[in-house]
């Protein structure tokens, strides 16, 4: 096994990386200042916290078609040890950036919002961002060992194809957040289509006939 | 021109300007990039606005090409402090330097049939490395009503803060009517044109149920993505930021009389 595999195997080494973009914005806010940023803190700190969640998303979705593609990796097979707790911190940035979204529109007084939440469900960009965030908090919830026993394993399995839901959900979100069509979109999620793409010709390909029956 | 004097009129009292370095690094100018910032970086790699033409065309008397810094020294200079509000919810206020819109349009001496007028922004794809993709249909094109353009408020910026305007804020020459939208602020522009019929504007163009052509600041009327009743001030801090959103952008007052007959809801 490669040294990076059996770093990957670190739970450790994965917190490390999961929580480092969370602390990533203080670069460009108080060390580098960069005018752009510090122009409007909240709005840098809103769309940075909502790209972190969406990468994490995708991310994880990988590591299923990965799985089947490679099964003998050791990288692979390291990375699939971390599929809850990558799952899990992509709902964290994602409640994190809907946090984020309460302050940047409201501000702290609770008056604003009933406000806010109109907004949000009348506005399809808006409404999209909250139901991906909704499933994220279902399958975080259900991401315990307890409630797979509790639900079955069968149920449990499609409870968490949700999660495909909601990175549609999300590739929208993502699309109509500035005024042009961000191409980041085609980069993050492409890779992900063309993985479960070759996933399912992987699992579903016809196999070889059974030798024929003699007579 | 520089330095010049301020209109007592639009003097700003009661706005708080928002600080140089912030005007002048978050900017909307999509021919040099997307991003706030790129603007800065991208339009000082050796764009040249020193030596620039503006061209007067169309339904007009007096056509002409005029050299921008005779322009500028022709018609003379004063300072207006306006707030300045995006469509993405944000907001700035800026003493600008420069001269009425109506002053230039004079010059040009417009037909009784001239109806609108159609602004022109440079296309230089070897200078301004957004307009090598089709993010947006290049040129940049803007328009206002003839009333509109000749309301008093209508100004062309020729300088911020008593300095020349630099060329991310739209060198040499750029439009400001502080009662609309900030996309509707063409910058660099090389042509302005008086037509009979309304002109396309580019972000008309791009999302027409998203941007349109009258584009008057309006809480009521939401964009189809977020709402419009509120704004963040550009240089708040994190958490000062957001302010209520004026009709017209508080210029209510002098600017509502153009629309008593508008459906604004449907001319948005």
């Amino acid at each position: 096994m490669t040294a990076f595999a059996r770093l990957l195997r670190s739970k450790t080494f994965v917190w490390i990386v999961l929580i480092l973009p969370g602390l990533w914005p203080a670069w460009p806010l108080f060390v580098r200042q960069d005018s752009s940023a510090l122009a409007d803190p909240l709005k840098f700190i809103l769309h940075h916290l909502g790209f972190v969640a969406c990468l994490l998303l995708v991310t994880v979705l990988t590591f299923s078609p990965l799985r089947v593609l490679f099964p003998r990796s050791p990288v692979v097979q390291a990375l699939n040890r971390h599929r809850r707790l990558v799952g899990v911190s992509a709902f964290v940035y994602a409640a994190l950036h809907f946090t984020t979204h309460l302050l940047y529109e409201g501000g702290a007084h609770p008056a604003n919002l009933p406000g806010i939440f109109r907004n949000v469900l009348d506005k399809p960009f808006q409404l999209t961002g909250l139901i991906a965030l909704t499933i994220l908090l279902l399958l975080a919830v259900t991401s315990l060992h307890a409630a797979v026993r509790w639900l079955g394993g069968r149920r449990w399995k499609n409870l968490h194809r949700l999660a495909y839901v909601a990175a549609a959900l999300i590739a929208y979100h993502q699309a109509a957040a500035r005024k042009i069509f961000p191409v980041q979109v085609l980069w993050i999620f492409i890779p992900l289509v063309v993985l479960e793409l070759l996933r399912l010709w992987k699992t579903h390909r016809p196999r070889p006939a059974p030798a024929a029956a003699r007579p | 021109g520089f330095p010049d004097q301020q209109n007592p009129a639009y003097n700003g009292t009661g706005l708080k300007p928002t600080p140089y370095n912030l005007v002048t690094s978050y900017n909307n100018f999509y021919e040099f990039g997307l991003n706030k910032d790129d603007p800065k970086d991208n339009a000082n790699r050796g764009w040249n606005t020193d030596a620039w033409t503006l061209e007067l065309a169309g339904l007009v008397r007096s056509p002409q090409k005029i050299d921008v810094n005779a322009l500028v020294r022709q018609l003379g200079l004063e300072q207006r402090v306006y707030r300045h509000r995006c469509v993405e919810a944000w907001s700035m206020v800026v003493p600008w330097d420069g001269f009425p819109l109506a002053k230039l349009i004079a010059l040009a001496d417009p037909l009784p049939t001239a109806k609108y007028v159609k602004f022109t922004t440079f296309y230089d794809p070897s200078a301004a490395v957004g307009q090598r993709s089709n993010s947006l249909d290049w040129p940049y094109v803007e328009g206002l009503r003839l009333d509109e353009a000749m309301h008093p408020l209508a100004f062309i910026a020729t300088g911020i803060y008593g300095k020349p305007l630099p060329n991310q804020n739209g060198a040499p020459l750029r439009l400001v009517v502080p009662w609309k939208y900030g996309f509707k602020g063409i910058k660099s522009i090389v042509k302005i044109e008086l037509t009979k019929r309304e002109p396309r504007n580019t972000w008309n163009v791009m999302a027409p149920s998203e941007y349109g052509f009258y584009a008057n600041v309006n809480p009521t009327v939401d964009h189809p993505r977020w709402s419009q009743a509120s704004e963040r001030i550009i240089g708040g801090g994190i958490f000062s930021g957001r302010q209520p959103t004026l009709m017209f952008n508080g210029y209510e007052k002098e600017v509502a009389p153009l629309y008593k007959d508008l459906n604004l809801r449907v001319n948005f």
